[in-house]
């Protein structure tokens, strides 16, 4: 028989927190949008194969397209604002319902809450992303055969790792944010569409921004017009490795520390 | 199990069977033994080399570049072979050539370090044939089970050109002792190149997909002029010494150029980049008598990091044509008197 005046153990208290919080997210409207979101380059892959394929120069090669899709869609765009809509919702949602009450009277440590839920949204979102990348790579890159597909398996599988550090690290940060605000939406997209702009400013600005880190992970450099081309810096490995790690924990850890120690009132 | 738990699940056989396949087609692919954009013949060129450029022909060609400055054979845009090629083996770079890559074993050994692969879809008996009825004063031999062309062969052996086939879609060419050395290698299965660290770092650094690249390490840049004349009065300013440089560029639907060199330190890659800074400084301050050299000035940006310099050049081919040399009109008009 557990001893009912302590909490549950971390461990099963985040299993238990992550299988709830993984069914409310998988099966959801959020998610639907989502997939329809991060699959779409599958759509673009199979009607470039089937019709733009014989009408785009080719001097543009498949290759070239999946780094653009790489780059441009995922790692820019719609993986940070997926991270976005799930992250900030893990723990704003449960106030916004007014059900974040009877998850705290669970003997449940706070701490164990916001790590199921965090992994929770770590496979939600690697579970939509990730397959759709690596359809959308094999459809391209096997629309002229699977000449040269060899060589660009080492950039799939590196793809693959950022895509995926991109998530965890937006989404601790959008974590932190959504357990520190009660509307944290409008000031993560100012985050992801202003602040992160610097990325394209010279000097040492890029580095107090995550994609400045996360496409100097990349290898793939799409043409770009204006200031971002030129001033655009890829940073050394080993430092953006270090970054976004770092970024990774101490975003959690203080959305962890926070959630912990604040006391929520539930509006009547 | 819970259904979100199965969607989990199938979303990870999805890219588990993706990554297997991928990584299965890496194995059986030839293409895994290159390294950066160098094909898997590259790697049998000699362990000495010390830099190595390539282009993708068929970008090449068809980019405005190579319509405007490549097409002729005395031409500075004409990249390094082409001519070599169709008067030694008659082949027709802009039809039966894929990619060129070029690679030199060191600056000290002049032009006899330097070796061109050449790969595209040719008719190999009919190139031999052609080689070896139709070029004057060729001879053969065999070396490791391969047929070697000689060119212009004298007394001694010395000093000769030489061609071989690697395989059927790959051709050879240089001075005689490079191509013997490169045939050693692919013959044995050798791949020397790898054993060549700082290159390939170099190689694997170049960006994807480029139309034309080239990298190189310190013994080759040692030729570059460490000192350019200062302003008057100042005497000389010292170029800092670069250990390695790296080259890609586009040419459709303008000149994109990037260029990084690797300094031996944080301070030299800052006096480098703020020697190539001062050197466009110059060229926009000519604008008086040339209008065109502002534009280009304005072309070219030059960023650090660490001991990295980044030069990014991008010249619309309109600018191009300005700067370059008017050629005299064909049939141009007589004197009359």
């Amino acid at each position: 028989m557990r001893d009912t005046s302590r909490p549950v153990p971390f461990a099963p208290a985040a299993r238990a927190v992550f299988d709830l919080a993984l069914e409310g997210m998988v099966w959801s409207r959020r998610s639907l949008l989502m997939a329809v979101l991060l699959g779409l380059p599958i759509v673009f892959a199979i009607v470039y194969r089937a019709v733009l394929a014989a009408h785009i120069p080719p001097r543009v090669t498949p290759f070239d397209l999946y780094g653009a899709v790489v780059v441009f869609y995922y790692l820019r765009n719609v993986l940070p604002l997926a991270a976005l809509f799930y992250a900030t919702a893990l723990i704003a949602d449960e106030v916004e319902g007014k059900t974040l009450t009877y998850l705290l009277t669970r003997p449940v440590r706070r701490e164990a809450i916001i790590a199921g839920k965090f992994a929770a949204y770590v496979a939600t979102t690697l579970s939509l992303a990730l397959p759709a990348v690596v359809l959308t790579f094999f459809i391209l890159l096997t629309s002229q055969g699977r000449v040269g597909l060899g060589g660009a398996v080492p950039d799939l599988l590196r793809d693959l790792g950022v895509l995926a550090l991109a998530l965890l690290a937006y989404g601790a940060l959008f974590t932190l944010l959504g357990v520190l605000l009660k509307r944290p939406m409008i000031p993560g997209l100012l985050f992801l569409f202003v602040w992160e702009l610097i990325a394209n400013l010279p000097g040492y600005l890029p580095r107090f921004t995550l994609t400045a880190y996360l496409r100097s992970l990349v290898r793939h450099r799409p043409a770009e017009e204006g200031i971002s081309e030129i001033f655009g810096q890829i940073l050394p490995t080993a430092l953006c490795l270090e970054v976004l790690a770092g970024a990774v924990l101490v975003c959690l850890a203080a959305a962890a520390w926070i959630f912990s120690t604040r006391e929520y009132v539930m509006d009547q | 199990m819970t259904r979100s738990r199965l969607v989990v699940l199938s979303a990870l056989v999805v890219v588990g069977v993706g990554v297997v396949g991928a990584l299965g087609a890496l194995y059986f692919d030839p293409a895994r033994a290159a390294v950066g954009p160098l094909p898997a013949e590259g790697l049998a060129l000699p362990a000495d080399t010390r830099f190595v450029m390539g282009f993708d022909v068929h970008r090449f060609v068809a980019s405005p570049f190579y319509q405007r400055f490549g097409k002729d054979r005395q031409g500075q845009g004409r990249p390094p072979g082409f001519t070599e090629l169709e008067e030694k083996t008659g082949l027709d770079p802009e039809r039966d050539v894929d990619r060129i890559v070029f690679a030199g074993r060191g600056v000290e050994k002049g032009q006899e370090g330097g070796v061109l692969l050449v790969s595209g879809r040719f008719d190999r008996t009919k190139l031999s044939r052609a080689i070896e009825t139709e070029t004057r004063g060729v001879t053969s031999k065999n070396h490791e089970g391969t047929t070697e062309y000689l060119f212009r062969e004298d007394a001694g052996g010395a000093k000769a050109g030489a061609a071989a086939f690697l395989d059927d879609d790959t051709l050879v060419l240089g001075p005689r002792e490079s191509v013997e050395a490169t045939i050693t290698n692919h013959a044995g299965g050798k791949a020397p190149v790898r054993s060549n660290a700082a290159l390939v770092a170099l190689l694997e650094s170049v960006k994807p997909g480029s139309t034309f690249w080239a990298v190189g390490d310190q013994s080759v840049l040692s030729r570059l002029p460490l000192s350019i004349p200062g302003a008057a009065g100042q005497g000389s300013v010292s170029l800092p010494p670069v250990k390695s440089v790296v080259v890609t560029g586009d040419l459709d639907p303008m000149l994109a150029v990037e260029l990084t060199g690797e300094a031996v330190d944080s301070k030299s890659a800052q006096s480098l980049a703020d020697v190539v800074r001062g050197l466009v400084a110059l060229a926009s301050l000519q604008a008086n008598q040339k209008p065109e050299l502002k534009e280009l000035a304005s072309a070219v940006s030059v960023t650090t990091d660490a001991t990295r310099v980044h030069v990014n050049l991008r010249v619309p081919y309109e600018l191009l044509d300005s700067l370059a040399p008017k050629r005299p009109a064909a049939g141009g008009t007589a004197e009359v008197r």
